[in-house]
């Protein structure tokens, strides 16, 4: 008798297909065969020195003993090279890299961090977008709302990416989970990196210390979370936000960037669902805004990141969905979007009725063709065939004697 | 780049961005004041928000008269995306120059700094800091530098994104594939409700006018 795995998700499973098998080796000697092999691309080339550099930044900037250091290094090398192992945590790079720089990020010295901006966010928000949104938003507060605000900030948004890592692998096309890696890495990759780069204040800040200029001895707050807290009885978001990593990172909201880039995937794997997910997204947003952790212009800054990002990575590396099949071991084939090929100006070569109209020469003289114009008459006899009884019945695959 | 990524890309972005009138709106809700202006612009975003959303949608199967519509709609925007950032502009730099905010910030201070010293674990990461803490706020010139370029970048991104828009209609227009066939809009319409074919019209304005400037 079939276990329940083989009967729910092997049911479907083409004879002889591999397309969704994991890698089970443990002889790193596979892996070094296939980086002999390994031929990079001028993006490849940008990929891997990009996020190399990075690693190589934090090992340098991380001030922990150089023994421990070299020892973390080892061990990722080691898992990267292991097959079994490599499968995963290679296609992990970016979101290794991110968290790497994002845990550096705390012990940057201070007198080399760029100034800390507490006005442009909020002016930005007002001319861009008429007001303060998270000021309209956060104007009357209930403890209701505290927790329809706290679900998707406070608890979804720190476990929605495994949830949707894992149903992506199950029931996406193969190869899908290594697209979400690179999409979701990049986003928050870059993301800290312009955090980093363009240190500004949140809301909260604005409401305890106006605009005020700030400094990097101060501490992050809760805002709305604290509210939380006390309903709660507990002190965990205000002791995690006061020694945040980044506490003048509002810009991006990587809240936003990670619930747009969960969304987009999942529409793009489950469309059928699409209103289900950009509720989710929309909800975050009032719930960011509510709890006073970030302006309108930063999850517009997340969420625009989130969507360049996974365009990018839908043309380029995501395999092609089948809603009609149930999981990754339904597909026989992975197969990849042609940008060219669908692009809807393209013409076919063959298709007369898609040829652009500047291609063709219009202005010929009808008169000017070699034979004479011979018009039907229904005096014709059988020998005398009009040209356009001629072609239909060619047309029907009638041969004449 | 094929241009329909591109104009797939700018309705995304642009339809993130207009979401914020719904946002706005929620104001009813909350008993936050919103001005004349104010309201103009978060309606106008949820509508303009509505008709970028059908082009997203038909971006692989694009229709003339849809896209003609939306680049009609796109340009008129640009105009008054102008038009709101010069009057916000304003209001915002009114309001600044009229609250003294300070004020607000030496009633919350204290309550800030109760926070501040909340626990144990802070106190270990405030001496890592620096101890000097001047100059690491951004100066009046830093702030007012960095919004400037902001603002200017995104109108100047918006313009860019339209001429992207006008050059897929362009390439529709020109395109045999995409041809209008009037007389089925016209037979169409006829027993559909008024809100219907006044669409409809609007979107056969946009096409004559797409027509005109563009083929």
């Amino acid at each position: 008798m079939a276990n329940p795995f083989s009967r729910w998700f092997l049911s479907e499973r083409p004879p002889n297909c591999h397309v969704a098998d994991l890698e089970t080796s443990l002889d790193p000697h596979q892996t070094l065969l296939k980086v002999q092999k390994f031929r990079p691309t001028l993006s490849d080339w940008v990929h891997y020195l990009f996020l190399g550099s990075i690693m190589l930044f934090v090992f340098i900037a991380y001030p922990a003993s150089w023994i421990l250091k070299i020892l973390c290094y080892s061990f990722l090398g080691a898992l990267m090279i292991i097959p079994a192992t490599s499968q995963f945590f290679f296609n992990a790079l970016p979101i290794l890299t991110w968290l790497a720089l994002y845990f550096a990020s705390s012990y940057f010295p201070a007198n080399r961090r760029p100034p800390i901006t507490v006005k442009v966010l909020p002016a930005v928000e007002t001319i861009l977008y008429g007001d303060n949104l998270s000021d309209i938003l956060a104007t009357s507060t209930n403890s209701f709302l505290d927790i329809l605000a706290w679900l998707p900030y406070g608890l979804f948004h720190f476990g929605a990416p495994f949830v949707v890592a894992a149903i992506l692998f199950v029931f996406g096309p193969p190869t899908v989970l290594q697209g979400y890696a690179f999409a979701f890495g990049y986003m928050n990759l870059i993301g800290v990196i312009m955090q980093n780069v363009f240190p500004a204040a949140p809301p909260w800040y604005k409401i305890l210390y106006g605009l005020e200029s700030a400094n990097y001895a101060m501490h992050g707050s809760p805002g709305g979370l604290a509210r939380i807290d006390k309903l709660l009885g507990i002190s965990m978001y205000t002791t995690a936000f006061s020694n945040s990593s980044v506490i003048f990172g509002a810009f991006p909201s990587l809240h936003s960037g990670c619930s747009t880039m969960e969304a987009l995937f999942f529409c793009y794997c489950f469309p059928k669902l699409k209103p289900l997910f950009i509720t989710y997204v929309c909800w975050l947003w009032w719930s960011t805004m509510y709890l006073t952790h970030h302006y309108f212009v930063d999850l517009m800054a997340g969420s625009v990141l989130s969507y360049v990002i996974f365009q990018y990575t839908k043309y380029t590396h995501l395999p092609i969905v089948d809603t009609s099949l149930f999981c990754r071991w339904s597909y026989t084939s992975i197969e990849k979007y042609d940008i060219s090929k669908n692009d809807p100006l393209a013409a076919e070569s063959n298709d007369i009725e898609s040829v652009p109209l500047s291609n063709l020469e219009l202005d010929f003289d009808l008169n000017m063709t070699d034979e004479p114009s011979v018009s039907p008459s229904i005096f014709d006899g059988s020998t005398s065939v009009s040209r356009s009884s001629e072609t239909s019945i060619t047309s029907l695959g009638v041969k004449r004697a | 780049m094929p241009l329909y990524l591109a104009v797939e890309i700018v309705l995304g972005i642009s339809i993130l961005n207009k979401c914020s009138g719904a946002y706005g709106i929620l104001a009813l809700f909350t008993g936050h004041p919103l001005d004349f202006m104010q309201w103009v612009a978060y309606l106008w975003s949820v509508f303009t928000l509505i008709v970028f959303a059908q082009g997203l949608y038909l971006i692989h199967k694009p229709n003339l008269l849809v896209f003609s519509q939306i680049c009609v709609l796109y340009t008129v925007d640009t105009i008054c995306t102008c038009f709101f950032t010069l009057w916000f502009t304003t209001q915002w730099f009114t309001l600044e120059g009229n609250v003294d905010l300070s004020s607000i910030a030496t009633d919350a201070s204290s309550t800030a700094s109760q926070a501040i010293n909340y626990n144990s674990i802070a106190t270990g990461k405030l001496a890592a800091r620096s101890t000097d803490t001047s100059g690491q706020g951004a100066s009046e010139t830093y702030e007012y530098s960095i919004t400037i370029l902001i603002t200017l970048v995104s109108l100047i991104f918006r313009f860019y994104f339209n001429f992207i828009l006008a050059s897929f209609v362009q390439e529709l227009l020109h395109h045999p594939k995409y041809l209008v066939d009037r007389d089925d809009v016209e037979q169409d319409l006829k027993n559909k409700p008024i809100w219907k074919r006044l669409w409809a019209k609007s979107q056969k304005g946009c096409y004559k006018l797409c027509k005109n400037l563009l083929e």
